[in-house]
């Protein structure tokens, strides 16, 4: 959905009215092969997705399996390139670039995986790791590399002499995501994409890497891209989120608007899910039933519909758009969340909502 | 050293259980004396991050664990010994008094075969039933577990389901013998959060309906505090917090350890405001091979004192109900 | 800047656990002893037969492998002066060991070594290009491999004629595409590792990550195929010299003396028992030092 640059959601550090990032109508499918090698069918895997990113601000994407939300990292990086839709970044239009530009103009955007030792040549050494980037874009001189290598290792909080000539498998995994991360800054990035990037770690050490992550936030003015399925944590360190749900975004707005004022059903169904240890939380309760539909044969209209609580007939004939509904906060559903109905709305829509057992051909209850 | 549990009427009882693996000419040990109890009907959480041996000690009780591991200690179901038993004497228990459901589905299940001749051969094992009465109590259970059309998924492959049908497949081959006891080792951890409420409340109406003993093993507060009745933590090996969940996490709620405290204040909570920095525990759980002397967490706790390194804090219940092993522990819950 | 740290194993106190060890020190130094016994049991042995087909000549004086004087004929095992006998012609066969060791790790370490060499470029590049490029290369290989290898050897023997050289380039034949399926393969695998797309990521050109991070990761899965591939080369070759088409009598070599030996298997079982023998302990040192190798180097 569009982000209009005028509008600067509440949050940001924006210092620009112009948006780092832009991505507009990305489509991403993979053919799925049969055993034998026959097509069997199309996944969509991203399908016409639109956001915006700002400069300074971190943008989180929370979607369950399937959503489509690595796909979509992917996709924003060309590796590989979406089948349609624009990126645009720092005004280089991405998918139009090739071989060396496409190189240069991706300098500034990297990359974070999920797997910390996945992600790092287990030949070679840490310093190697990290010298990898300068090496490749010949910054500076051999001495100024070296230097710059140590600066990077403790500026994530390792001791540049005892880590430096070590392999990856004597360290632990949230030190081997450090050294990701490190190399990941080396050439001073603008936009860091971090698919997963700490949920394979313990939560103690999960939450020294998102430290971490906010300190380089601010020393280094890093805008971010992030990427989980973990409700909480991608609140935790969003300015604004983006709640996918296979292939589309069900709503984007200010983490505290999208988390407090849910507008999306599968948002709320989301949230209630969460089993939290706040004394006197509500216990978690699975609001949705059924089992998420095959990417490969999404269903018309929302595609949300099959399961959502509120579903009608309007629901699987016209795809929602996406409507400001708060300040900054988007929705694409027919029958939102909300207490005064928007006009193209003919049921009310009320705060509790009765679970149908048939959701796809029950109408909403008004 | 762990207090002896005596509890009546308890289904599950373990004592002093330790385990130790030969890798490489070291020792690493896993499990350093763990003690607890659960009654029919009720639910543990045995929480801990990864190396702190909650799955191991779970898998030492089944008897899950490779030749050459050293267990020691005891772990009695209803009365019966449990370590020490030979495997083929431990099959006997598997799958009619005690089950166990893992983490992955996908890998739990043959993906050769067809679901319900899975779960038609679990039956077989401990019952003596005809191949159609087998077929009908699979069904059921199919049924049971909430898998909508079971008629139909009975003939299905393991890779036609959801990873969410997967898991409920594993659990009712788990219950296909009505077990007293199960054991549930990160069994949603695979799974999204909405399965996952899904998968939970089905394990506890579950649980309710047949008057099981459930264990679930998992590294997430959150589960343990939503659905457990009782939470054991453990660190290193050991168990280093036990209390019912509603002392721990309730309002009011008074966590002692040091480390459940650190373990809670680091879990991003959705009414934080973004951007707050976590209060942080520096540094790593230790070496299994290489255990320090005092306090397993001592090297890392920012109340550490001299004692803490010089002499390993027994577990002792301090309150009723609620132990915990700790020279210094936490005043008022020690909110941060 | 951030903060140091403080480094875990410099505040952890000496391991001296408050319980009683469960694992018996016995056991565990047992297990050191044998994992480092599996290593060097079987590279010794080949180092071994290396040291006695190449220096010991030098060292001691023995008797030609490839003349022998016809008054020596046939003699037994245990002969004085001969200690594992002679042939027909009087040839002393512990010579004929020696000499034809000398001949086999030549020709089997020279054509697993080009194999590896060339068959290892052709495999990495088919690997990591993929598509035209690996469509095109994988046709090659399938192609050389489906031809029996025995077949394809012969062929090329015959159009280039007999000698040690053009057996080494025929046998080649064989190597170089086995070794690409390998290399092929393995690659592959690595390919899809996040380390690769972050080097892609860090600007680092194709052929520096072919050689500098793909090579190294696809080795560990190679050793153990081209282990073996030594010793199915020692044999390959012997049968090429029993058609005549490899190296010429008298020279020696392992796979010869097998050959020849079998017409008179009944009579003077010794003539290919000795040298199978040896053979057969040197494929399994080179398979036990594979899984040594493969045991260190954590492939699974």
């Amino acid at each position: 959905m569009s982000q209009a640059p005028a509008e600067t959601p509440a949050g940001t550090q924006a210092d620009s009215k112009k948006p780092l990032l832009s991505a507009r109508d990305l489509v991403q499918e993979f053919v799925v092969r049969e055993v034998g090698g026959a097509r069997g069918g199309i996944v969509q895997a991203v399908s016409n997705v639109s956001f915006d990113i700002m400069p300074g601000e971190t943008l989180g994407i929370v979607g369950e399996t399937g959503s489509g939300k690595s796909t979509l990292a992917r996709a924003v990086l060309q590796a590989p390139r979406p089948k349609s839709g624009t990126v645009t970044f720092r005004d280089m239009e991405l998918t139009k670039l090739h071989g060396k530009a496409l190189l240069s103009a991706r300098r500034d955007m990297q990359f974070v995986w999920q797997d910390p030792f996945g992600s790092l040549d287990p030949k070679w050494t840490i310093r190697s790791i990290i010298r990898e980037p300068l090496d490749a874009h010949a910054v500076g001189n051999w001495a100024s590399r070296r230097k710059r290598v140590e600066e990077l290792l403790d500026l994530v909080g390792l001791d540049p002499a005892r880590y430096a000539k070590r392999h990856p498998r004597e360290l632990s995994g949230g030190q081997a995501q450090r050294v990701a991360i490190a190399r990941a800054v080396a050439l001073e990035p603008s936009l860091l994409i971090c698919d997963e990037a700490v949920s394979s770690l313990d939560v103690l050490i999960q939450a020294q890497v998102l430290n971490l992550f906010e300190q380089l936030r601010h020393e280094l003015g890093l805008s971010y891209l992030f990427i989980a399925h973990d409700l909480a944590l991608v609140k935790q360190v969003s300015d604004r989120v983006a709640v996918m749900y296979l292939g589309k975004f069900c709503e984007v707005g200010p983490g505290e608007s999208v988390y407090k004022r849910p507008l999306h059903p599968y948002t709320r169904a989301l949230l209630d899910s969460i089993p939290s240890t706040e004394p006197g939380a509500a216990r978690a309760t699975a609001t949705l039933r059924g089992e998420p539909p095959s990417p490969i044969n999404p269903p018309s209209g929302c595609r949300f519909r099959t399961r959502c609580p509120r579903a009608a007939d309007k629901c699987a004939a016209e795809v929602p758009e996406p409507r400001e509904l708060a300040p900054g906060h988007l929705v694409a559903c027919h029958f939102p969340l909300i207490e005064d109905a928007p006009a193209d709305s003919a049921a009310a829509v009320p705060a509790q909502v009765v679970i149908p057992t048939a959701p796809n051909t029950a109408k909403a209850q008004g | 050293m762990s207090p002896t549990i005596q509890a009546e009427g308890a289904l599950l009882e373990v004592e002093d259980l330790r385990v130790a693996f030969a890798v490489g000419g070291r020792e690493i040990r896993a499990v350093d004396g763990i003690s607890y109890a659960v009654e029919p009907g009720r639910t543990l959480a045995i929480i801990g991050e990864s190396g702190s041996g909650k799955t191991v000690g779970c898998r030492a009780i089944m008897g899950l664990l490779p030749t050459g591991t050293q267990i020691s200690g005891s772990a009695r179901l209803r009365g019966t010994e449990l370590i020490g038993l030979s495997d083929a004497q431990l099959r006997k228990h598997r799958g009619s008094d005690m089950a166990m459901v893992f983490q992955d589905p996908a890998r739990s299940l043959n993906p050769t075969m067809k679901v319900g001749k899975q779960i038609t051969e679990a039956i077989q094992a401990h019952r003596k039933v005809s191949k159609s009465e087998a077929r009908e109590r699979a069904t059921e259970l199919l049924r049971l577990v909430r898998i909508p059309a079971p008629e139909r998924r009975f003939h299905e492959y393991p890779h036609q389901l959801s990873g969410g049908m997967r898991q409920r497949v594993v659990i009712a081959i788990a219950l296909a013998c009505e077990p007293r006891l199960l054991i549930a080792d990160e069994a949603t951890t695979a799974l999204d959060v909405t399965t996952q409420a899904q998968i939970m409340e089905l394990l506890l109406e579950l649980q309710q309906d047949m008057d099981m003993a459930l264990i679930f093993i998992s590294h997430d507060l959150g589960l343990a505090a939503s659905y457990a009745d009782e939470v054991v933590v453990m660190y290193a090996g050991k168990i280093v917090e036990q209390a019912p969940a509603k002392q721990l996490f309730g309002a009011g709620g008074t966590v002692k350890m040091r480390y459940t405290r650190a373990l809670l204040d680091a879990i991003p909570h959705v009414e934080r405001p973004a951007h707050t920095e976590l209060p942080v525990v520096t540094g790593r759980p230790p070496d299994p091979s290489a255990l320090p002397v005092g306090c397993s967490f001592a090297p890392r706790c920012p109340s550490a004192a001299d004692d803490c390194t010089a002499k390993a804090p027994a577990l002792i219940e301090h309150a009723p109900g609620h132990r915990w092993a700790c020279w210094h522990p936490c005043e008022n819950g020690g909110a941060a | 800047m951030a903060a140091q740290l403080p480094d875990m194993t410099a505040t952890v106190l000496p391991p001296q656990p408050s319980l009683p060890s469960l694992v018996s020190g016995r056991r565990l130094r047992w297990q050191k002893i044998s994992r480092a016994l599996r290593l060097w049991v079987p590279a010794f042995i080949l180092l071994a037969m290396l040291f006695i087909c190449f220096v010991w000549p030098y060292v001691y004086t023995i008797p030609p492998g490839d003349t022998g004087s016809i008054l020596d004929s046939s003699l037994p095992p245990f002969s004085p002066g001969h200690w594992l006998g002679t042939d027909a012609n009087g040839v002393d066969i512990f010579s004929m060991l020696i000499y034809g060791g000398q001949v086999s790790f030549e020709i089997s370490l020279a054509v697993t070594a080009i194999g590896i060499l060339i068959g290892g470029i052709l495999g990495l590049t088919a690997g990591y290009f993929g598509s035209w490029t690996d469509s095109v290369l994988s046709r090659v290989f399938d192609v050389l491999i489906a031809f029996p290898a025995l077949v394809l050897v012969l062929a090329v023997a015959e159009v280039l004629g007999p000698s040690e050289m053009h057996l080494i380039w025929a046998l080649c034949a064989f190597s170089i595409p086995a070794e690409a399926r390998v290399f092929r393969g393995a690659t592959m695998v690595v390919r899809q590792s996040p380390y690769i797309a972050a080097a892609r990521l860090s600007g680092t050109g194709n052929w520096k990550i072919i050689f500098k991070h793909v090579l190294p990761n696809v080795i560990p899965g190679i050793v153990t195929f081209s282990l073996l591939g030594i010793g199915i080369i020692v044999i390959l070759e012997g049968a090429v010299d029993f058609l005549g088409l490899g190296i010429q009598i008298p020279q020696p070599s392992w796979g010869a003396m097998i050959a020849k030996g079998q017409n008179v298997l009944t009579a003077t079982p010794q003539y290919v028992l000795i040298p199978s023998i040896v053979l057969l302990i040197f494929v399994m040192a080179l398979n036990l030092l594979g899984d040594a190798l493969r045991e260190r180097w954590g492939v699974r």
